[in-house]
């Protein structure tokens, strides 16, 4: 385990992942296998060197290449989590679906697959004529897989219980599902309030509860729409902590009113896309996304639900978070293309990592994930990369 | 001389004017008279009966301050007997400050409309005070429209300016604007294309406008939380003139286009030094003149005596104002495919005009003293503007007219407070809303200049504030004819004396006093009723 | 342009200096080319009255994101399209109802319009014109009001549903200006009279002895006018409930879909069973320069059952032979999807939709490129797609109102009626 509080990156990759915007990513617990996806549904898994810094040099994007292709969903992925065991992911998409792939399995066939055509057509403009016709690389595809199909629209959440038995999914139609993982059947399901999308999921390290955000934009004019922020018991579906109505009383989400909208005003913004529960349990996490002023995450008391601290230092909304695991910093991730250290405790910044680009509203890093050991922090990018950042702690 | 200059320059005839222009010794009104009733003649016309004293007194105390005479002056005026009555309160209220604001607001509508286009011209105090300055010291109407084109000082503690910050970088839009309101001539299809029927060519329309082209809105302060705008002019820039709107294609440049008066020579323009740079214009500083102003050029030309337009076109927009339709009608339509109904009115009216050193105030004063104007406006076929002035028009009263013969009528305006209640609008329109004034009456006409009316006007008029004029307090009209210690007869003619400015009919007396002699304990709710009743009339609503 | 000037001087000269052509309503007879070239037209008109509902998508609705898929593609997006009952027509999957609903409209996927942003395109997809600063024109309602509506009913003629736009009825004065409708029903101000009703019915009836007595020997036009205005001001006071739905919409909730725009919809269709000839209704939000999926993902299915719902409920009420209903915004948005997520403001080439009132039901009307750049097939400007509105609302494109001297044709000089789109 990295000592967080020493934490600094010592090398800086970039893998080259072009032609639809990157929008999921893990590592695998070892931090050597990646799988990332993107907007189209592409799912690639690279090879990573024990030691980039050694092989490849501090900040040279090493010359590697996907060795397989996961091929199956049939629209953007949303999330990709890796299971504790280390060789299986679990992937969400707007198809619909969930799948569990095993890394290990079987490949069928090979194809040549080309992730730097935006970087060959700028050099191709450039005046190098082999650029565009250089040739790709090959990969082997999977097609097998675990399909979970119960979701009925988009799923765009999806998170791990820790001991990797559990799955909770959640959709843009306000449906959660909990899923067993070595049955491959839903355990428990539930419905948010009418309308609205779950944006966020997160178990409680117990995995008896999880933690549901939900939001949507609004559907007419003068509409105020209903965000919720709750603590689930995923055991019998019933809600366990309303963390909004902890905040604000008198706030109904089916009104239209001035109090609802004082609470996105206050609170959720444009909404809360991104949550976490603490390793010890005590403390939620939900981070304001979209294009609000500033991605701020709310640090909640898991019991009364009431805000302890809001911290964060993004511009604009973030789009991933998680907890170290020793609890004491926030990993998060956002629109200003920076991933960012914060310490939970009084909210300082640890660490920054990448800069943003200049400009308003200028590309976002799209997703974040570590190894087990935290030495590595992987995040997705949409302009058309993955970043790899190797931590050390001398 | 003059004259056949004139003929040649505009192409149409006006030589038969010069017979009457030597007849100096006859008023101006009298000119009028006879031309008029000469064409009524050949057109075997009968015009309606002249207008009463009461109905006269009311159309030009609208026409001239843009209000309504106080039950006392009403009375006193009826009640005068001397023969130049008319005359002489004609000479007051061209004396009346009134008379300076009714016209400022005429010429605001004219240069700005009630919706201008451009950012901040809907704060436009500065000119309009300007306007009122002129007026009321009857500046002449040639110096009057030079400082407007020449636009120079700024926006706020000058005025003029805004009129070019409202076409701001749009030399066409200008000269649309300009062509029209001080030529009284449409350019706007030469815009496009050369005109089938008119005289102007494109190159007309673009020779005009490249005398704007290089004009530009500079912001050179701040005051009271409205903004400074000056007009600064480069000493380079041409307009870009590329052909027919049909020809057009994407990526086709256009030619440089030299100014040229309309119909008229081009411009002659000093070339710039050779080592000439650009000024570039900075915020909070007044622009720095250009070397050579063309926008100066412009003005100059527009308005110089023998410039074959300008006379003619103010002769014939002022004559409008007043008889409701131009001898050449629209105003602004002046061309050899939209002739005169008097030809040689027309004529005599802009010479007199401009030997008159364009004394606008001489003008209108000829105009309502003239027998024509002071015809009855009953006897034509129900027409706004009847034909060949055979009967008085009759026209929708402005929001703002409208509310000041409310505020007279009632008594608001004489027994006002200087301090409002509170929630009771201030302003002009107290203590009505004007936003609410201006959205519902300001723009009463169509597109061709003929009333319509609409449901909102009568929304506001039926449900909305006018409570808020019937005031109780003494002196007001509604306190004095709920005073039950007169007689009901003296208290019903007063009512129509004070909102009318006419007395009853016998039908009408009779009607209204059993209106408001039903016993009821509060009496002077009637009163309230049939003062409404009485404010929102088409005789109230029109000035006929 | 020969013809447009050309008819101006005629009319100018003839109406205008002699004032011969004015007319008992008190305008200036503007329908020169229609009445006088083909005298059955007007008599058609008064037997058949026709409507218009236009479902105002302000901000711009995405083409890609509606009615022209790019699945696949760069610039397609994340939707999927799915079948409609038109086959070989698909639609986006925000658009369930609407798929159902395919042989009743007209998609027009060639839209190429003149004004990229908001305040010129809403002006531009009101009037068919592009801003002007000599020339008020006229929106779309207030020129159906003026030719399909029926003076002396009780509603007015154009009624505006919690939209946009502020042209309102422009030079054609304001007799045809809308009448504004909140996005719950609420009514413009002062449209409530406070008065008891026998005080209002006095008052009434003594206002009408003082107008009989200016008139009696004045047979003042404007005293007309001012008369007409006058009393349909009153008439409204005993139709207000037809703006109020709490009643029926328990009955309408499912075929409208449970949403604001759903009441608004049905709203518009009480209203044109009332008999009223124009009824905007708008929704909001549109502009979505970031996260575009997301944000169509909330507007598009509510919007597009409502629409279903309104398709459906005109036609088994016998109204959607004579009621058209245009579908648009005042933009398309771009085919690229920007580093926000989101799409931007694009008039090159976008999609409208047209149902109703002789527009052929199951049609797609023009073809944009692979990737929705360019027009590939039969361009619509804004001048044709206004032109056919008209047409088929059986009033004459070409018609002329005057602005001052100007005459200006209904739809923009050179504009043609898309005829492939009618019946």
């Amino acid at each position: 385990m990295i000592d967080w509080s020493k934490a600094k990156p010592a090398g800086h990759w970039q893998l080259p992942f072009e032609g639809a915007w990157p929008t999921a990513v893990a590592l695998l617990p070892s931090g050597k296998q990646l799988v990332a996806g993107n907007e189209k549904g592409e799912l690639f898994v690279w090879d990573l060197p024990g030691d980039l810094v050694a092989e490849v040099g501090k900040n040279e994007t090493p010359p590697l290449a996907p060795v397989r292709q996961l091929v199956g969903h049939e629209n953007g992925i949303t999330r990709i989590v890796a299971l504790p065991g280390g060789h299986t992911i679990a992937t969400a998409s707007l198809d619909h679906t969930v799948r569990l792939w095993d890394l290990n399995a079987a490949t069928a066939g090979t194809a040549e697959v080309v992730l730097d055509r935006e970087s060959r057509e700028r050099k191709a403009k450039k005046g190098d004529k082999q650029a565009n016709s250089a040739p790709g690389v090959t990969v082997a595809q999977q097609t097998d897989c675990v399909v979970l199909k119960s979701h009925a629209d988009w799923v765009s959440a999806l998170a791990l219980s820790r001991d990797g038995s559990q799955l909770v999914s959640g959709d843009y139609r306000a449906q959660v599902i909990v899923w067993d993982v070595a049955s491959r059947a839903a355990k428990q399901q539930w419905q948010g309030l009418a309308w609205n999308w779950i944006v966020a999921l997160a178990f409680t390290p117990d995995a008896k509860s999880a933690l549901v955000s939900e939001v949507r934009y609004k559907r007419d004019d003068f509409d105020v729409p209903a965000a919720a922020l709750r603590v689930w018991n995923v055991t019998d579906a019933q809600v366990t902590l309303d963390l909004l109505k902890a905040q604000f009383p008198k706030y109904d989400p089916q009104a239209a009113s001035y109090e609802a909208s004082q609470v996105w005003r206050k609170f959720v913004a444009a909404g809360l896309v991104a949550v976490d529960v603490s390793p010890d349990g005590k403390l939620l996490a939900a981070g304001q996304g979209g294009e609000t002023d500033k991605g701020t995450i709310h640090l909640l008391d898991a019991t009364s639900g009431k805000l302890v601290r809001s911290v964060g230092n993004h511009q604009y909304g973030v789009t991933d978070l998680r907890f170290t695991s020793d609890g004491r910093y926030l990993l998060s991730v956002g629109r200003d293309t920076t991933l960012r250290v914060t310490t939970v405790a009084d909210g300082k910044e640890l660490l920054a990592l990448n800069a943003p680009r200049g400009g308003q509203f200028k590309d976002w890093l799209s997703a974040l994930s570590v190894s087990a050991d935290e030495r590595r922090v992987a995040a997705a990018d949409i302009a058309g990369l993955v970043h790899v950042w190797q931590l050390v702690d001398d | 001389m003059r004259w056949s200059l004139n003929t040649m320059a505009i192409g149409f005839a006006v030589l038969a004017a010069s017979a009457l222009v030597s007849a100096d010794d006859k008023p101006l009104r009298a000119v009028i008279d006879d031309q008029v009733r000469a064409v009524w003649e050949k057109e075997k016309l009968t015009p309606a009966r002249p207008a009463t004293d009461a109905e006269f007194l009311r159309r030009v105390y609208l026409d001239l301050c843009g209000s309504v005479p106080t039950y006392d002056e009403t009375v006193s005026f009826l009640a005068d007997a001397t023969a130049d009555k008319r005359a002489t309160l004609i000479d007051r209220l061209l004396d009346d400050p009134r008379f300076a604001q009714h016209q400022a607001d005429i010429w605001d509508m004219i240069l700005f409309g009630r919706n201008p286009p451009g950012f901040d011209t809907d704060k436009r105090e500065g000119i309009q005070r300007w306007l009122r300055e002129q007026f009321a010291k009857n500046t002449p109407y040639d110096a009057l429209a030079l400082a407007i084109l020449r636009a120079e000082g700024n926006t706020l503690d000058d005025g003029p300016p805004m009129f070019y910050v409202q076409y701001r970088n749009q030399p066409e839009d200008v000269n649309e604007a300009i062509s029209q309101i001080f030529l009284g001539v449409q350019l706007q299809c030469a815009r496009c294309h050369d005109h089938p029927y008119e005289t102007w060519k494109q190159t007309d329309f673009f020779g005009m406008a490249a005398f704007l082209a290089r004009l530009e809105v500079v912001t050179v302060g701040k005051a009271n939380n409205l903004t400074k705008y000056a007009i600064g002019e480069k000493n380079s820039g041409d307009i870009l003139f590329t052909g027919p709107a049909k020809d057009q294609s994407p990526g086709k440049k256009g030619e440089p286009l030299k100014p040229k008066f309309l119909l008229g020579a081009a411009l002659d323009e000093p070339p710039l030094p050779k080592d000439f740079k650009e000024v570039k214009f900075e915020a909070n500083k007044p622009p720095p003149p250009p070397k050579f102003s063309r926008k100066d050029q412009l003005a100059a030309w527009i308005t110089q005596p023998d410039n074959p337009y300008f006379a003619r076109a103010i002769a014939n927009r002022v004559w409008a104002q007043f008889l409701g339709r131009g001898l050449v009608h629209p105003v602004d339509n002046m061309s050899p495919a939209n002739q005169p109904s008097h030809p040689d009115l027309l004529a005599a009216l802009a010479t007199a005009l401009r030997d008159h050193r364009f004394d606008l105030r001489w003008y209108i004063r000829e105009l309502v003293n003239s027998q024509t104007y002071q015809l009855s406006s009953i006897g034509g076929s129900g027409e706004q503007n009847p034909q060949l002035y055979i009967a008085a028009r009759t026209r929708p009263l402005s929001a703002e007219e409208l509310v000041e013969a409310w505020r007279i009528t009632t008594g608001y305006a004489a027994v006002e407070t200087t301090s409002p209640p509170k929630g009771v609008a201030t302003g002009r329109f107290r203590p009505l809303e004007s936003g609410y004034m201006l959205r519902f009456f300001g723009q009463p006409n169509s597109g061709t200049g003929d009333f319509q009316g609409g449901l909102q006007e009568h929304l506001y008029l039926n449900n909305g504030p006018l409570r808020n004029l019937l005031t109780t307090a003494k002196g007001s009209l509604l306190a004095t004819v709920s005073d039950t210690s007169l007689p009901i007869d003296a208290r019903v003619e007063r009512l129509y004396l004070a909102l009318l400015h006419r007395p009853p009919r016998d039908v009408e007396r009779q009607r209204m006093s059993e209106y408001v002699s039903v016993a009821s304990a509060k009496s002077d709710e009637r009163w309230a009723e049939a003062m409404w009743v009485l404010m929102t009339c088409s005789e109230f609503r029109f000035n006929h | 342009m020969k013809t447009h000037c050309g008819s101006s001087e005629h009319l100018s000269r003839r109406a205008l200096l002699k004032g011969s052509l004015t007319t008992s309503a008190g305008g200036v007879v503007m329908n020169w080319g229609g009445l006088f070239g083909n005298p059955g037209w007007a008599e058609e008109v008064q037997r058949q009255k026709k409507h218009c509902i236009l479902l105002w998508m302000n901000g711009g609705a995405s083409q890609f994101e509606t009615f022209d898929m790019k699945v696949g593609r760069p610039t397609g997006g994340v939707f999927r399209s799915i079948a409609t009952n038109v086959p070989g027509t698909q639609v986006c999957e925000l658009m369930p109802h609407m798929a159902q609903q395919m042989d009743k409209i007209a998609v027009i996927r060639s839209m190429r319009t003149s004004e990229v942003d908001h305040p010129g395109g809403i002006y531009l997809m009101h009037t068919g014109y592009r801003p002007s600063a000599t020339v008020r024109f006229p929106e779309v309602g207030a020129i159906v009001a003026k030719y399909q509506g029926r003076p002396g009913k009780d509603l007015p003629d154009f009624i505006k549903v919690s939209s946009q736009g502020d042209a309102g009825a422009g030079f054609l004065g304001p007799r045809y200006q809308p009448f504004g409708i909140g996005s719950k029903g609420d009514l413009p101000p002062f449209t409530n009279s406070s008065l008891a009703k026998e005080v209002e019915s006095r008052r009434h009836e003594l206002r009408s002895f003082v107008e009989s007595q200016y008139t009696q020997d004045n047979p003042s036009q404007l005293a007309r006018m001012h008369h007409e205005a006058y009393e349909a001001a009153r008439r409204l006071q005993s139709v207000q409930q037809k703006f109020k739905l709490d009643a029926e919409w328990d009955k309408y909730r499912e075929l409208y879909g449970d949403s604001g725009f759903g009441r608004r919809c049905l709203l518009a269709r009480k209203l044109v069973e009332s008999g009223v000839a124009f009824i905007e209704v708008g929704q909001s939000s549109y502009d979505s320069h970031a996260d575009n999926a997301s944000w169509h993902k909330g507007l598009v299915p509510p919007m597009e059952q409502a629409w279903a719902g309104l398709l459906t409920d005109l036609k088994d009420r016998g109204l959607l032979d004579n009621t058209l209903v245009v579908w648009t915004g005042e933009i398309g948005r771009t085919p690229k999807i920007n580093n926000r997520a989101g799409r931007d403001h694009y008039v090159r080439c976008w999609s409208t939709a047209l149902a109703g009132c002789g527009i052929k039901g199951g049609l797609v009307y023009g073809e944009s490129d692979a990737d929705g750049v360019e027009v590939k097939d039969s361009p619509v400007s804004e001048g044709d797609f206004f032109a056919t509105i008209y047409q088929s609302l059986s009033i004459n494109p070409r018609e002329e109102n005057f602005a001052g001297v100007r005459p200006v044709p209904l739809a923009p000089f050179g504009s043609k009626v898309v005829t492939d789109l009618l019946a």
